[in-house]
């Protein structure tokens, strides 16, 4: 059978199983550099929308029209504005709409 | 002057010219010939034209005789004589120094989100390397040196430039077998797949819908590229201009702060190097070494090899559809094989067949990129071993 030996069978397999063991270490790794990676960024994200959201200490607060657009408050704010917003605040901090959580977004 | 002859000259002419020599070794026509036969597959066929075009044409230039194109550099008389052009070129694939920049470009249009959202997609990409590993067998059996055999193997990853970084190291002479074999299976695919998908799985198999990915962060995807270079390359140095590259073409996508030359990296960059390739690829496609029962060989193996890496990702599939409970669409084990990104694509269209509500092609984008860590993973192994 051609140059075939039963080391070739051992080559074949070894290089297929470290393939794996390879890729299996990875598809461990993933999740942990993932939760790593998120716990370092929650801080982060939760100064960065505290920041965001907080009103300054001087501004006096309108008690004109509010509407609720979701969960967010919108305090002299329409839908649109907001929408605009939050993309710019997802944008801007690099973190998915999906996982940034508002309150309420108020005109200053 | 007084004994020129018009006739005399022209004869003379013609009997230097390269049609003389064409007489003394018509082989070299011959590979003209397949050259314009893979021009007529890149045009008019559209087989992965942005690299048989240049292929084929290095081809043409490196058989017409007398041009010199080829030849080393010499020292003559104390002097050195300049090199050909196209053995110029050929030193960036000697040197692996193109399949490595491609990667370079192929990370840097690559989402390893869908991988990230789902790292067992990487189990799917490593059964999909079945096929390195059995045409490597197969190629032994047929008569082939262990490294050449090899070499052979990694047409399975279905992943061009590893397929030709690693042939450029093991197996010089079959480059072009090997490249053309692997760019051609490539580019079908979307033939040699779905009888395959269709035969291994079963109507309700396919018609699993799959849950959506989870959102990954900007974060995970800068970590990503730098943990996986990290730990691949420490464990695998071979792979290191490979997944190097890979990586750092990744980095310069994800981090948001390398614009230009993550821009640079997956167009102007690997639109250069694609020319420079493909002319290299070509112009080793000299009738001595490519008109051989070798090449034939060489081209049903790189089928074969195709073929059992889609078996074995459809395999794996399958065992993760049982341990999911069904929740995983075999369909996207095929994917694993790399060809980013006409193999996901493949798993995406089979999967619409069976149920039309069905959209794997983010699911199958997960294995189609660990595919090619796998390829590489794989080929660095083929390297460590037969490299010497």
């Amino acid at each position: 059978m051609g140059n075939l030996t039963a080391s070739s069978f051992l080559v074949a397999l070894s290089g297929m199983v470290i393939v794996f063991i390879m890729l299996s270490v990875l598809c461990a790794m993933i999740p942990i550099i993932s939760k790593v990676v998120l716990a370092v960024q929650k801080p982060v994200i939760n100064n960065r929308v505290a920041e965001t959201t907080r009103p300054k200490p001087s501004e006096t607060v309108n008690p004109a029209p509010t509407g609720v657009a979701g969960e967010v408050s919108l305090i002299d704010v329409d839908e649109k504005t907001a929408a605009c917003i939050m993309a710019i605040v997802s944008h801007e901090t690099g973190i998915p709409l999906s996982e940034l959580i508002f309150k309420s977004i108020k005109a200053i | 002057m007084n004994d020129f002859s018009f006739i005399g000259t022209l004869q003379r002419i013609l009997m230097e010219s390269g049609f003389a020599a064409f007489a003394e070794d018509p082989r070299s026509l011959i590979m003209i010939i397949v050259s314009f036969v893979l021009l007529y597959l890149g045009i008019v066929k559209k087989f992965e034209p942005l690299l048989l075009v240049p292929i084929a044409f290095g081809i043409l230039l490196a058989n017409f005789p007398l041009t010199g194109m080829l030849n080393e550099p010499v020292v003559v008389d104390g002097v050195t004589q300049s090199p050909g052009f196209l053995w110029v070129i050929y030193q960036g694939v000697q040197h692996a120094i193109y399949p490595s920049i491609i990667f370079l470009g192929i990370g840097a249009m690559t989402d390893f989100g869908p991988l990230i959202a789902r790292p067992s997609s990487l189990l799917l990409g490593a059964a999909a390397q079945l096929g390195i590993f059995t045409a490597f067998l197969l190629a032994l059996a047929l008569g082939f040196e262990p490294a050449v055999a090899a070499a052979i193997g990694v047409i399975g990853g279905a992943d061009g430039p590893t397929a030709i970084l690693t042939a450029s190291k093991l197996a010089e002479n079959y480059l072009p077998a090997i490249a053309i074999a692997a760019y051609s299976y490539m580019a079908l695919i979307p033939l040699i797949q779905p009888p395959i998908m269709r035969l291994m799985t079963t109507q309700k198999e396919r018609e699993v819908k799959m849950e959506q990915l989870r959102v990954v962060t900007k974060a995970e995807k800068i970590v990503f590229p730098i943990a996986v270079t990290v730990f691949v390359i420490l464990l695998l140095p071979d792979t290191a201009p490979l997944i190097g590259m890979l990586m750092l073409g990744n980095l310069f996508r994800e981090c948001g702060v390398v614009d230009r030359l993550s821009d640079t990296a997956q167009n102007a960059l690997i639109n250069i190097v694609t020319i420079f390739l493909g002319l290299s690829v070509g112009c080793k496609a000299v009738a001595e070494n490519f008109l051989t029962l070798e090449t034939i060989k060489i081209i049903i193996l790189g089928l074969l090899a195709f073929m059992l890496s889609t078996v074995g990702g459809l395999l794996f599939g399958k065992i993760m559809y049982k341990l999911s409970g069904g929740k995983i669409n075999p369909l996207i084990g095929s994917a694993g094989v790399s060809a980013v990104p006409m193999a996901a694509r493949v798993s995406q269209v089979e999967g619409q067949k069976a149920n039309p509500a069905n959209f794997l092609l983010m699911h199958a984008m997960g294995p189609n990129v660990a595919g090619v860590i796998g390829s590489a993973v794989a080929a660095g192994f083929m390297i460590k071993v037969f490299g010497g």
